[in-house]
């Protein structure tokens, strides 16, 4: 379609001219280009000059005069699909997708076949995941050109995503028969992809015939061997899966899967078989771990402990330091833990007298030295995994006896402290191990780590700063890196200290980086097609699918949401209206001593926004810096994060709810989520969503004590908002099942009798007693602050019940919670937790509470 | 032809682009992109097989367009109510388009749309 205002052919040239610019980055001279066209006073006004000036000037970083030329070309040429096309480019490098594919689909109005606008259109289709979309244009790309590859390939992988796979591997079959017979390494992976294809539509038959019949044009020859594996495991063909395994074994003997998938193909009756197995395995292979190791799985009683003590000898001989990590899987089975104890005492009073590793090695030439150094190391990280800090503490100090300077030793005397309920000793520890190596990036990153467990942010990111680049605020840095785990534990940290909106914005910034990661993926999908590398891109847009699944975005988000409920409740006053202080009423020397404050604390303030403001410059100047030196670098302007705006927010239960629902969508399977959603629309008071959070977490695990306060509450409020018409009908449908009985008080003591002898449920039950019926705080008190002979009792629940306590779950209560300290104080005595307050310096009890129980709790 | 060119040369260099970005974060692809030729060009050659797939594969699209616009009359045929939108919006918190098709694919049982909503 020609445009409707047609150049000229002298002002037509320079229009190309323009192109040709802009496609060298000749940006300067476009513009002189487009200055010359536009300055001619009939084609002043000329909308496709206007719009390629605007891209033009968007490539120059001038965003703000890009949109006013590319909307003001547009407006003056609405039928050029140059126009509209240019203007989708433009929301493209904006990333507001969406926008983009309304502009090509309008440039596509006016010229239904262009390629170009088409494979653009394509793109962002399966970025937003828009299949249905994209299976479209794919059809109008293939029908275009079907003698292209790209087309076909492109063709059928939108049917494979829309799960049409008989049509996928039509399209894939007809296309590799009428490919030039060219057998490269692109048409090896074509191969596979196809197979994939196969496997995924469930026709494993089919997947072996394929592979048998092209697995000579397959270049990934271990690729072929495992999915033969696979697919003879699934047609149950035991024996020739058992063939494939054994091969696969002898190119890998450490692929701890291919045992796994042996045993499964020789049908082992008992575990003793696939020990048998393994023994083989291990004579055959006598260097092999992966054996030796799988072993230990599957023995038991006197085996065990043979081949448990030839194990730990040899780690203990060699000083294997994560020997203790490498066995930890084994302590679910306490017979295993037992025996794995009786030998390292054995070991220690050996070596104590001569050096080996029991009396009956007399003869043998000595351990070296550090045999018994590991076997202390090994034994400190026994007990503290079985939660004895005592005698963990008495290995580990024996070990630091015997070599001061080892780094480990100084880690794992942290760590127990940590499990202990001590911060502040554990950071300390690990500090001591940061100054023996400080070149050492991991020790320093674990340095760190522990500092904002102990609530020192500044510390942490000073330690980090050893590592960032120089010139930036290592918190800048860090989050320019994505450093996640860093990012997590600050905001944890802020959150404690109280501070919300620092907390809010490391949250923020972590949302960013997933997002950030999602946008990464545009490129790849040109790339992979290109290069054919189609199962890795498969996999790719699945990751992508459920990226925020990861565990550092369910940290985030649940921090996030924690802090947003909290601002929620306890909204921050307006920072305008705390200062007034009543000063009539104060004597004159009070009144001095307060103006001295007052005066500090501005001096103070002053201070700090000076500081504040020399990061800010030197801030914009490494902005700066770094735009020059990449002018690619197209960064959307993201809305900064000011910590003082994010604690203020309007609507804090919305900001939750975004936090929220990806973790609805994609981490349904923990029970969190569902108990995070229900505190969420508990305060926003919808009904059916109450009940949907409920119903989900009640699939999870029906019993879970923190559920009954939510089903508590969900009694309590239809109890006092009568429900009518279908909102009723749907609660009433939606309830049998949950609900034994529909009385809230009724409902909380069957709980209680049912869960008497665990201290998690008998928490919850006595809460919701006092929430029920105030006048029974003395028998909810005496429930929850129980410690002797129940399950379920650790620093974690205890450390929870006194934060109930403390919080006026059970009302004022100064003395319970006086006589709760000193039970726990004695139960759990490294635990700062329980001291009295004014041993440990936070600002209110409920921050350093909240301190010890999170770091507990991860 | 100018209009040609347009499209042409500036999604060039979008692509360049995006595939200069993806070459940053694996240096060895930079260097793998200057050997590779683009496998996206190549042209096929054409043959028999090739005419008959595109008449089934236009022939099955047809038929899923027909079926697809079917179910889609079939859902609008159910008379739904307004009010009963609007509850299912306010409760679920959900989008007037959301609300609306799951209210049809219960033909217009507000309370079946919610149980399903609530699961």
């Amino acid at each position: 379609m020609p445009s409707s205002n047609p150049l000229p052919p002298k002002e037509n040239a320079l229009f190309k001219r323009i192109l040709r610019c802009y496609e060298h980055k000749q940006y300067k001279n476009g513009l002189k280009f487009a200055k010359q066209i536009l300055s001619n006073p009939k084609y002043s006004e000329h909308g496709e000059t206007l719009a390629m000036k605007g891209l033009t000037l968007n490539c120059l970083g001038r965003k703000e005069e890009a949109y006013d030329h590319v909307r003001r070309g547009l407006r003056n040429d609405l039928r050029s699909h140059v126009c509209w096309h240019v203007y989708g480019l433009l929301q493209r490098s904006d990333k507001k997708y969406d926008e983009a594919i309304k502009c090509y689909r309008n440039a596509l109005k006016w010229d239904k076949d262009n390629i170009q606008i088409l494979r653009d259109l394509s793109l962002l289709q399966i970025q937003m995941r828009d299949l249905d979309g994209y299976k479209d244009t794919r059809y109008q790309l293939f029908m275009l050109r079907p003698t292209q590859r790209a087309s076909w390939i492109g063709f059928a992988m939108s049917y494979h995503l829309l799960k049409d796979y008989e049509m996928a591997l039509r399209i894939l079959d007809t296309f590799r028969n009428s490919q030039m017979s060219c057998y490269d390494y692109e048409h090896s992976e074509l191969l596979l992809y196809q197979n994939l294809v196969i496997q995924e539509s469930g026709e494993s038959e089919q997947a072996l015939k394929h592979l048998d019949k092209y697995c000579d044009q397959i270049c990934d020859k271990i690729t072929v061997k495992e999915t033969y594996g696979k697919l003879r495991l699934e047609l149950e063909q035991f024996s020739e899966a058992e063939q494939v395994f054994k091969e696969l074994l002898n190119l890998n003997p450490e692929n701890t899967t291919y045992y796994a998938r042996l045993a499964e193909a020789e049908r082992h009756s008992s575990p003793e078989k696939t020990l048998e197995m393994l023994q083989r395995y291990q004579d055959l292979f006598p260097r092999a771990l992966a054996p030796r190791r799988l072993q230990l799985n599957y023995a038991t009683g006197e085996t065990f402990k043979v081949l448990v003590d030839q194990y730990l000898r040899k780690g203990l001989h060699k000083g294997v330091p994560p020997l203790f990590v490498n066995l930890r899987s084994l302590y679910k089975d306490q017979h295993k833990v037992d025996t794995i104890k009786s030998l390292l005492l054995e070991y220690v009073e050996a070596l104590k007298n001569h050096g080996h590793f029991s009396d009956s090695d007399k003869d043998l030439p000595r351990e070296p030295a550090s045999a018994l150094l590991w076997t202390y190391y090994y034994l400190a990280q026994h007990y503290d995994h079985l939660g004895l800090t005592e005698k963990a503490l008495k290995e580990i100090d024996a070990a630091i006896d015997h070599t001061p300077t080892l780094i480990e030793l100084f880690v794992t005397k942290g760590r127990i402290y940590k499990h202990a309920g001590n911060v502040m000793e554990a950071y300390k520890w690990l500090d001591e191990a940061q100054g023996l190596d400080t070149a050492d990036r991991y020790i320093n990153s674990k340095c760190a780590k522990y500092m904002l467990r102990a609530n020192l942010i500044k510390e942490a990111e000073e330690t980090c700063g050893k590592f960032t680049r120089e010139g930036v605020p290592a918190m800048e840095n860090l989050n320019e890196m994505q450093c996640m785990w860093f990012q997590t534990e600050a905001a944890r940290a802020y959150q404690r200290l109280g501070k919300y909106g620092e907390a809010l914005k490391k949250c923020h910034e972590v949302d960013r980086h997933f997002s950030e990661i999602m946008e990464d993926q545009f490129d790849f999908h040109t790339y992979c097609m290109r290069k054919m590398t189609l199962r890795s891109y498969v996999g790719l847009l699945r990751l992508e699918d459920v990226l925020r699944s990861h565990p550092f975005y369910f940290k985030a988000a649940k921090c996030a949401i924690e802090v947003y409920l909290r601002l929620n409740d306890y909204p921050l006053p307006d920072p305008t209206q705390t200062q007034e202080i009543d000063t009539e009423n104060l004597a004159p020397s009070e009144l001095k001593k307060l103006r001295n404050k007052q005066r500090k604390q501005r001096r103070k303030a002053e201070l700090e926004r000076q500081q504040a403001a020399h990061a800010q410059e030197k801030r914009e100047q490494h902005n700066k810096s770094r735009q020059q030196a990449d002018p690619d670098l197209e960064q959307p302007t993201l809305d900064e994060l000011i910590p003082e705006k994010l604690e203020r927010s309007e609507d804090p239960l919305e900001q939750a709810v975004k936090f929220l629902q990806p973790l609805q969508e994609l981490a349904s399977d923990r029970i969190e989520t569902h108990l995070m959603a229900f505190e969420i629309y508990f305060r926003k008071g919808r009904t059916l969503l109450m009940l949907q959070s409920i119903k989900r977490a009640h699939n999870l695990d029906a019993n879970n004590p923190d559920l009954h306060s939510c089903l508590v509450r969900f009694l309590q409020h239809v109890a006092v908002n009568p429900l009518k018409g279908p909102v009723a009908d749907v609660v009433k449908r939606q309830t049998t099942d949950i609900f034994s009985n529909y009385d809230a008080a009724q409902l909380n003591s069957d709980f209680l009798n049912k869960n008497s002898k665990s201290l998690p449920h008998l928490l919850q039950g006595a809460r919701m007693l006092h929430l029920l019926d105030p006048s029974a705080q003395a028998k909810a008190l005496s429930l929850a602050s129980h410690v002797d002979g129940l399950d379920g009792v650790n620093l974690e629940t205890c450390t929870r019940v006194l934060e109930a306590l403390r919080n006026e779950d059970f009302g004022i209560c100064e003395q319970a919670i006086a006589d709760y300290t000193t039970q726990c104080e004695k139960r759990f005595p490294y635990a700062t937790a329980f001291r009295p307050p004014e041993s440990y310096t936070a600002t209110t009890n409920h921050q350093a509470l909240t301190t010890i129980s999170d770091a507990v709790r991860e | 032809m100018a209009d040609e060119d347009v499209n042409g040369d500036s999604d060039e260099v979008q692509q360049e682009k995006s595939q200069k970005k993806a070459a940053k974060y694996d240096s060895g692809a930079a260097d793998l992109e200057r050997v590779t030729d683009y496998a996206e060009e190549k042209e096929i050659s054409s043959s028999d097989d090739f005419s008959c797939a595109l008449t089934i594969i236009g022939d099955r699209r047809n038929k899923e367009a027909a079926e697809k616009i079917a179910k889609e009359k079939e859902l609008l045929k159910v008379s739904i109510h307004k009010d009963d939108v609007d509850l299912i919006m306010k409760e679920m918190e959900i989008s007037r388009s959301l609300a609306e098709r799951t209210l049809r694919e219960h033909r217009g049982d507000v309370v079946e749309a919610l149980v399903t909503l609530t699961n």
